[in-house]
């Protein structure tokens, strides 16, 4: 199976399975958790079932395209049911089996994990599920987010699409892997490896990024603070605040200290985000609620 | 107010007329997801424990009970339940009779009120002769209730009970429990119990293992209970093994037979942790045997470990030799699997993973240690503590002048270059990727650049203990960059007002101080705290990093002493009282934990004998006296005294004085003590016999002066006036 073969079949899966197919967002972050229809549709009380393949970047995990195992740009494979379904590790060992991963052939273990991002003011408990010993995907059911409880709960599920493909095309490095039939994905993405890892570690313009971080900071608060409700396009600088952050720490300008400080900055914003988005939506009647088919079609009307 | 109750109860077994007391087994098994393996024994203890209570509470008689389970049940197994509850009945006595009616006879409120508390009208009230007077009485009788009513309302309520370190919810009922709750099923004897918890409503359904098929069946793989017996044996045949220690022999028995399959054995080191993890984690355990490439056992064994262990969970194998085989064996949740596929993608995993160490391992090398302190300035130890660099420069410094302080001349250049290296492998990728091999991998590659064995070695010891319980280094020079190295860590955040309080230890300096104490008091290191403190300050200050102001060390010896009592109390059983008493008279300036610990001890061993509570009855009247009239000479003359139990007295005190202070001067507390206890008679006999304010100002002050030397005698190993009597107040 190829990489956009996998991608494929867990599209398929989880359309069939009343999941909106959402799209990648837009702007940089560093997990499918902060595009927002994991992060703001996660708040208040509207139903939501939703899919979507996530690029995510991860600064620090850059290696030059040298490591067969890390990057600092990847794929996730993001899915998020609220309110938590009856029967989830059902549904995710069904969507192993589309994969072709036959559970009773493998050995398939949910190993606990309490998962959290001080970064989005979130936690939740599930585990990483591993298969044959492989860390292969996150589950979680969300608990806080943007230190909102949730009522009801949403479950996070979140596949590492590389690791599952290097499984099943037996591959040892991620370059090998068969994007096509005919393309790996080194060709298409080895060489932005090479440069994001330059850029990252050693040129990034410090001030530019830290300066940067200040203004996309304050232009959230004023967002907020905005007479016509402007949450979403705060959100982003939101979002634009946690990626500089990553760079920052990438190219080695925050001290320990400092850390701390930053990521408590980020996390204000997300709790003052996730807030207004809930007061928001209560304004507007929380307008998903009574929908009872929440499917991608109804969605796709309703955009036309 | 409520009148005072009295109760008495008395409990009847149901009458067996029509046969209807049966003694059944009870089962209730509650299906979850995944629970974390660390939180399943205490889940499983807790459910006995509240299952013990709910029998007894419902008035339930059983023979037996016992919690099973894996991460997906926990089941409750009661051997021997009766059919019915017990009967109550109750006589509760009220107010009496002259405050139960007014003067017309007719029920005041406090028997309308205690009619209302106990649920009766007061008509059914009587009223009942009791030895002091009439009082009115409630009679109650519960008829017990069928043991399936009474469970199937209590379960809920005490299944709530269960509670867990760290709990979600998932559904609406806003349950909260380690993990979601998927089914519950309880069944007394043959009967489904209906009850309602977690938002689930219960049956007779389980389910089994997860990846275990179950013949000619297809879709859901649940089953129906038919009884509440049998309920392992009718697990084991849908693939679950729910008894845990069945899983336990289980797993030794495949490991075993695997180890010798390998031609190894299982490595002792991680042996018992690993299987407690494994047994809580598979609900049937099935063992495999995987190898790795043969070149990466040129890893050094501590990654190897931390490759296998902390990531995978495998267990390694060693040769005869002890050495570690390129051999690992991993415990899987399915013996219906492919079995070769599964190996193999755990070799793979595995691989990778030492395909990574071995990349860190050698990039690592090419730069030597000591050119990898300049680095260190790239790591903060704390934004107003300055960099990493600045720290090792500051433990160095004071490791090698702790070396020349204690006479050690000889090693005083290894503790130097040690300090400098200590933290030096915090820029090696290998420690990036594995904190906890932090030390370790600095000793590794000490060794490779040809450091002095000495140095090596303490590079590695110097995070030793890492917690309470831990080994201490166990060279010389180990045991100085370790005391350096903490007490650089508690100097700078104190001078920076950087103190912990509460509970909490964010900085780790509670650790830091109790790991000085542990390693001042229990090897041969006499070390003078209070200089080292002094000394680091200076340190500090030539460094020109934080404030430290006279008041630092003082505060700092405070919250050593705090940690000393703590060590004091949990590892020697040490008084508090003792401690206080021992640490109050703690001369100025110096601070040897060794020594107060002996005096400690030496207190302790007397205090709660009789001649001791005697003699400190006597002592604390001499020194509540001293106090009082803030006498401060000593001077004695014995030409003044009046009466032989003065001059008795003065001669012990003599005597007394010489044997303390030779047995100061030589840690010989035990001695000291006995010799103060000489004291016994002489003081009881002085107080019995003079009176201390004579009207004679010269003779008055010549008694307080005896009793103010006595008093800074005893001072001299501690300050008694702390110690609790065992019989009396001290007030």
């Amino acid at each position: 199976m190829t990489f956009q073969e996998i991608i494929l079949s867990l599209q398929q899966f989880w359309k069939s399975h009343d999941c909106i197919i959402s799209q990648p967002y837009d702007t940089e972050k560093g997990a499918g958790t902060f595009n927002p229809a994991t992060f703001l549709r996660a708040i208040g009380p509207e139903p939501w079932r939703s899919a979507y393949i996530e690029p995510c970047r991860r600064p620090t995990d850059g290696r030059y395209g040298d490591n067969p195992n890390r990057l600092q740009h990847y794929f996730q494979y993001q899915v998020v049911l609220k309110p938590a379904p009856a029967d989830p590790q059902d549904l995710y060992l069904q969507s192993l089996s589309h994969l072709g991963l036959d559970p009773y052939q493998h050995d398939i273990q949910f190993l606990q994990d309490d998962w959290e991002s001080p970064t989005l003011g979130a936690w939740g408990l599930g585990w990483e599920v591993r298969l044959d010993g492989m860390e292969i995907t996150q589950f979680t059911y969300f608990q806080e987010v943007g230190s909102l409880e949730m009522n009801p709960v949403t479950v996070e599920l979140t596949y590492g699409l590389e690791r599952i493909a290097m499984y099943l095309q037996e591959v040892d490095s991620v370059y090998d892997l068969l994007w096509t039939e005919n393309v790996r994905y080194g060709e298409l993405y080895h060489e932005s490896e090479v440069q994001w890892s330059i850029y990252n570690f050693e040129v990034a313009d410090i001030n530019l990024l830290q300066s940067s971080f200040d203004r996309y900071e304050q232009e959230c608060q004023q967002l907020l603070e905005h007479p016509r409700g402007l949450v979403l396009p705060a959100y982003d600088c939101c979002m634009k605040c946690s990626h500089f952050f990553n760079v920052l720490d990438a190219r080695g300008a925050i001290s320990v200290a400092q850390r701390t400080g930053y990521i408590g900055r980020v996390r204000n914003l997300a709790r003052k985000c996730a807030q207004a988005y809930f007061e928001q939506r209560e304004g507007m009647g929380f307008p998903l609620l009574h929908k009872k088919n929440q499917s991608p079609r109804a969605k796709v009307r309703k955009k036309r | 107010m409520a009148p005072p109750q009295k109760t008495t109860k008395k409990l009847n077994a149901a009458s067996s007329r029509k046969g209807q007391v049966a003694s059944l087994p009870l089962l209730v098994e509650i299906g979850t997801e995944e629970i974390p393996t660390t939180l399943l024994p205490q889940a499983l203890q807790d459910l006995a424990l509240l299952s013990e209570a709910l029998f007894s509470d419902c008035r339930l008689n059983y023979k037996q009970i016992r919690t099973i389970g894996t991460s997906r049940r926990l089941a409750l197994m009661v051997d021997g339940v009766q059919s019915k509850q017990l009967s109550l009945s109750q006589q509760i006595t009220g107010p009496p009779k002259s405050a139960a009616f007014d003067a017309s006879g007719s029920p005041t409120k406090a028997a309308q009120g205690f009619a209302k508390s106990q649920g009766v009208s007061v008509e059914e009230l009587t009223l009942k002769e009791t030895p002091k007077g009439l009082y009115l009485t409630a009679e109650k009788y519960q008829r017990g209730e069928s043991a399936k009513k009474v469970l199937t309302s209590s379960l809920p309520v005490y299944l709530a009970k269960l509670i867990f370190s760290k709990a979600m919810r998932w559904n609406n009922s806003q349950t909260k429990f380690a993990r979601p709750i998927r089914w519950i099923a309880v069944i007394l004897g043959h009967q489904v119990l209906k009850i309602e918890f977690a938002g689930l409503i219960s049956g007779g359904v389980t389910w089994g293992h997860r990846y275990f098929r179950i013949k000619g069946k297809k879709g859901a793989q649940n089953v129906s209970l038919s009884n509440a017996a049998n309920y392992i044996a009718t697990m084991k045949k849908l693939g679950v093994l729910v008894d845990p220690d069945e899983r336990r022999a289980e797993i030794t028995s495949q490991i075993g037979k695997l180890a010798k399959l390998g031609k190894g054995e299982i490595d002792p080191l991680y042996r018992q942790e690993l299987i407690d993890e494994a047994v809580w984690g598979v609900e049937h355990p099935h063992a495999i045997l995987g190898t790795f490439q043969k070149e990466f056992l040129t890893l050094p064994k501590p990654v190897l470990i931390s490759s296998m262990k902390e990531h995978q969970g495998f267990l390694s194998l060693v040769g005869n030799d002890g050495g570690l085989l390129p051999k690992f064996i991993a415990i899987t949740n399915t013996p219906w699997g492919n079995t070769k596929l599964i190996t193999k993608g755990n070799e793979r995993v595995l691989s990778a993973r030492l395909k990574d160490a071995q990349y860190f391992f050698l990039e690592d090398q090419k730069q030597p240690l000591h050119e990898r302190v300049q680095a260190l300035e790239g790591i903060i130890f704390h934004h107003k503590l300055g960099t990493m660099r600045q720290k090792v420069e500051r433990v160095q410094e004071l490791a090698g002048w702790m070396a020349l302080r204690l006479g050690q001349n000889n090693i005083s250049d290894l503790c130097h270059r040690a300090g400098l290296l200590s933290k030096a492998d915090l820029t090696t990728g290998m420690v990036g990727e594995f904190p906890s091999l932090q030390g370790v991998m600095g000793e590794e590659y000490a060794r490779h650049d040809g450091e002095p064995q000495e140095v090596c070695l303490a590079i590695g010891e110097h995070y030793l203990p890492r917690f309470p319980d831990d080994s201490l280094p166990t060279s010389s020079p180990g045991l100085l960059v370790a005391c350096a190295d903490r007490c650089d860590s508690i100097a700078s955040f104190f001078s920076v007002g950087m103190v912990p309080t509460g509970s909490e230890d964010p900085l780790g300096l509670r650790r830091a101080a109790y790991g000085l104490v542990r390693i001042v008091s229990e090897t041969a290191l006499r070390l003078n705290l209070v200089e080292m403190f002094e000394q680091m300050i200076q340190i500090l200050t030539k460094q020109g990093v934080g404030q430290g102001h006279p008041q630092t060390v003082s505060e700092i010896m405070g919250f050593i002493m705090d940690r000393l009592r703590f060590y004091g109390r949990t590892t020697m059983g040490l008084r508090d009282d003792v401690m206080e008493a021992v640490i109050r008279v703690r001369p100025h300036g110096t601070a040897d934990v060794g020594d107060l610990l002996s005096r400690m001890r030496a207190v302790q061993s007397m205090v709660g004998l009789d001649d001791f509570e005697t003699l400190m009855v006597g002592f604390k009247r001499a020194h509540r006296i001293v106090e009082k009239e803030r006498w401060n000479q000593t001077g004695v003359n014995p030409e003044r005294f009046q009466h032989e139990s003065e001059s008795r007295l003065f001669q012990v005190f003599e005597k007394a004085q010489q044997e303390v202070s030779h047995g100061v001067a030589t840690g010989d507390y035990a001695g000291v003590l006995k010799s103060l206890l000489t004291f016994k008679s002489a003081i009881d006999e002085f107080f019995a016999t003079v009176l201390v304010n004579d009207p004679e100002s010269a003779i008055r002050e010549n008694r307080l002066s005896l009793l103010t030397a006595i008093d800074r005698l005893f001072l001299n190993i501690a300050d008694f006036s702390c110690i609790q009597s065992a019989s009396t107040d001290v007030g």
